[in-house]
């Protein structure tokens, strides 16, 4: 859907959900890059489901869990940057859909699955991972980012140029 | 273009006028989520103050690098507890890495050596301990975290070479290993520290001076238990890439890559879950109760492990007798590795209160008051333990049992307010550069680290002779 079809109110929602969808990432990556005991060991340890065996094996083996920590703790923080600025705002919120089903897959709240972290919360199939992977999937089709973010600023500067050229 | 506003026909004509340009209402909505990012560094920085508040407090007062004298560090040896040694160094002022030791020069050495530059400190890597101790003339102090089957060797030429020394528990794997090692530190003069690190933690250090040693909390301690249990873990590999040649292996006692790896199961080289885990908390229990045992009686075996690769019991089971000033006290204590539940710790009962206190924070410390106790509200006043919880009675549980009469009511359960938020063996490593500055007394020094290792040793041997074992007092001395 372009940007546009929505009205002003609609989108300064969006807007509005995407800041606070990209300050929980950036938080959630910053808090992991400054304490140097965080790992994602514990959360893959207690993986469930049809990828757990996967996702143990990733636990096991160190030089892979330290690319995975390290990708996480950067990769949070990236994605959640970019979509409070709203700079490149489709390609971050592909990035945290991917991020979000991956913490969705490895932990899934299915039937008669219990876990030890975290600790907050009930959830049957549907948890606060998805929720939030439902709003990236809303930012991402109404490039949010055009309206109220930096891609308004460089779509003008590259989509005039582009129009300058075909012209 | 019948029906558009006003805005839509400036756009057209926009579009109609050629290439676009930014506009005064592009940059400003481009830029209108800015200051969240501003206000997300403002929340951040206050987090970030607050939580180093808390931490400092914690942590009580620190030294200012500046006014302490830097020591020359070595570590010999940068196996995965080597490391955990390094990380809580790392955090420790006043100290200069210069050199790092490990025949796994292809794996662990790099690793070590990365953490501490990364710390802005340049050292020199070896794979034979001499070499080091030849170039690094400047060394003062070398922090040996090898096998157990090295540390003794490791230790003395340390020694000899004038360095002080922090050995990790245990000690060493035969008792002459320990013995040479103490001789060594009478004869050089310098310091010889052992890795009982609870030792040093300020949870322990409070039990042992206010709880037990001023309050008096227990009373008479008549039995002790303890366990440490873990959960199953397969064998450690290692990546062909980084496997070590054969020839190399063999000059450093190891028969091949998995032994190298898995060196704590086997005999001559590790002692067992009993030594490895088992010796921190049979330290405790001579040192809460102010004696060395007097005679032990245990049973264990190979039960699980393939017994070709696990020559070492994975379970023990082991009663100590201890002939204390109050009177005789039995302590049973268990470490089996195949079912991780409830962890570890220690527990002391005596006939006015009990407690149970671990190094992990799952039990931290906590002390339950019996019925018979006076009333220890002058040691919550002080605020040596917190206010008991209060036991909520759940009238309506249908599920709830009727009390016997002869069954005793449930004690309070007090906490201990202490808490270590650095790792480990900080306090203890801490412990030793003190007394390298001459500022402290070390609290394991090499005799304690002996005594503790012929108590522990011995497990092994009454497991083998399947009959209970007596220590003389003699065997402690040294």
């Amino acid at each position: 859907m372009e940007d546009g079809k929505l009205s002003r109110w609609p989108m300064i929602a969006i807007t509005v959900m995407r800041v606070f969808v990209g300050w929980h990432f950036l938080y959630e990556g910053i808090a992991k890059l400054t304490s140097p005991s965080w790992s994602a060991a514990g959360y893959l340890k207690q993986a469930r489901g049809p990828f757990a065996g996967l996702f143990k094996s990733l636990a096991a083996q160190p030089d892979l869990l330290a690319n995975a920590d390290l990708i996480t703790m950067w990769g949070l923080t990236a994605v959640g940057v970019l979509l409070v600025l709203g700079l490149f705002t489709r390609i971050a919120s592909l990035g945290g859909i991917g991020f979000i089903l991956l913490f969705y897959l490895c932990n899934p709240p299915f039937v008669g699955y219990f876990y030890s972290i975290p600790t907050e919360g009930s959830y049957l199939i549907v948890n606060k991972n998805l929720v939030e992977l439902g709003a990236l999937v809303v930012i991402l089709v109404t490039g949010s980012g055009r309206f109220a973010g930096f891609d308004r600023i460089v779509r003008a500067l590259v989509g005039g140029r582009t129009r300058a050229a075909a012209a | 273009m019948a029906g558009e506003d006003d805005k839509d026909k400036v756009a057209a004509q926009a579009k109609a006028a050629g290439p676009k340009k930014i506009d005064r209402r592009d940059v400003l909505k481009g830029l209108s989520t800015v200051p969240a990012l501003g206000l997300f560094g403002y929340a951040w920085y206050k987090q970030h103050q607050y939580q180093q508040a808390t931490a400092q407090a914690a942590a009580g007062p620190a030294v200012a690098p500046g006014d302490l004298q830097e020591i020359n560090v070595a570590l010999l040896g940068a196996g995965a507890q080597g490391q955990v040694l390094t990380d809580a160094m790392l955090r420790i002022p006043g100290l200069r890495f210069r050199a790092v030791c490990d025949i796994w020069t292809e794996y662990n050495q790099k690793r070590v050596v990365n953490s501490m530059r990364k710390f802005k400190h340049e050292v020199n890597a070896y794979e034979d301990y001499r070499e080091m101790l030849d170039k690094e003339k400047e060394l003062d102090a070398v922090v040996i975290a090898t096998p157990d089957f090295w540390h003794s060797q490791h230790a003395v030429d340390c020694l000899k070479a004038a360095k002080h020394v922090y050995c990790e528990k245990e000690m060493s794997n035969t008792l002459e290993g320990a013995r040479a090692m103490v001789a060594a530190a009478r004869e050089s003069g310098k310091l010889l520290q052992i890795g009982h690190q609870r030792r040093s933690n300020p949870r322990y250090l409070h039990c042992y001076q206010k709880l037990l040693g001023e309050a008096k909390l227990l009373g008479r301690i008549v039995t002790v238990s303890g366990q440490w249990n873990r959960a199953v873990t397969p064998d450690l590999g290692a990546p062909d890439r980084y496997a070590i040649p054969e020839a190399r292996l063999k000059q450093y006692g190891f028969k091949d890559m998995h032994q190298f790896r898995n060196w704590r199961w086997y005999k001559g080289l590790g002692g067992g879950p009993i030594v490895d885990l088992g010796s921190h908390q049979i330290d405790i229990y001579t040192w809460f109760l102010g004696v060395n045992p007097s005679h032990v009686m245990a049973s264990g075996g190979q039960l699980y492990y393939d017994p070709k690769t696990h020559e070492w019991y994975d379970t023990a089971m082991v009663v100590f007798d201890y002939d204390t000033p109050a009177g005789p006290v039995k302590a049973y204590y268990q470490t089996q590795t195949t079912n991780g539940s409830l962890g570890y710790f220690e527990n002391f009962m005596g006939d006015q209160g009990t407690l149970l206190i671990s190094e992990s924070e799952v039990h931290a410390a906590k002390v339950y008051r019996d019925t018979n106790a006076p009333a220890w509200d002058t040691w919550v006043q002080k605020g040596y333990v917190t206010a008991p919880k209060i036991q909520e009675v759940k009238e309506k549980d249908e599920s709830a049992a009727v009390m016997d009469v002869r069954e005793s009511v449930s004690p309070d359960e007090h906490k201990v307010p202490i808490v270590l938020r650095d790792p480990y063996h900080q306090p203890h490593l801490q412990n030793f550069f003190d007394a390298v500055r001459g500022k402290a007394k070390l609290n394991c020094p090499a005799e304690i680290g002996y005594e503790s290792a012929v108590s522990v040793l011995k497990v092994n041997e009454a497991i083998e002779a399947k009959s209970r074992l007596s220590f003389t007092p003699e065997d402690f001395h040294i």
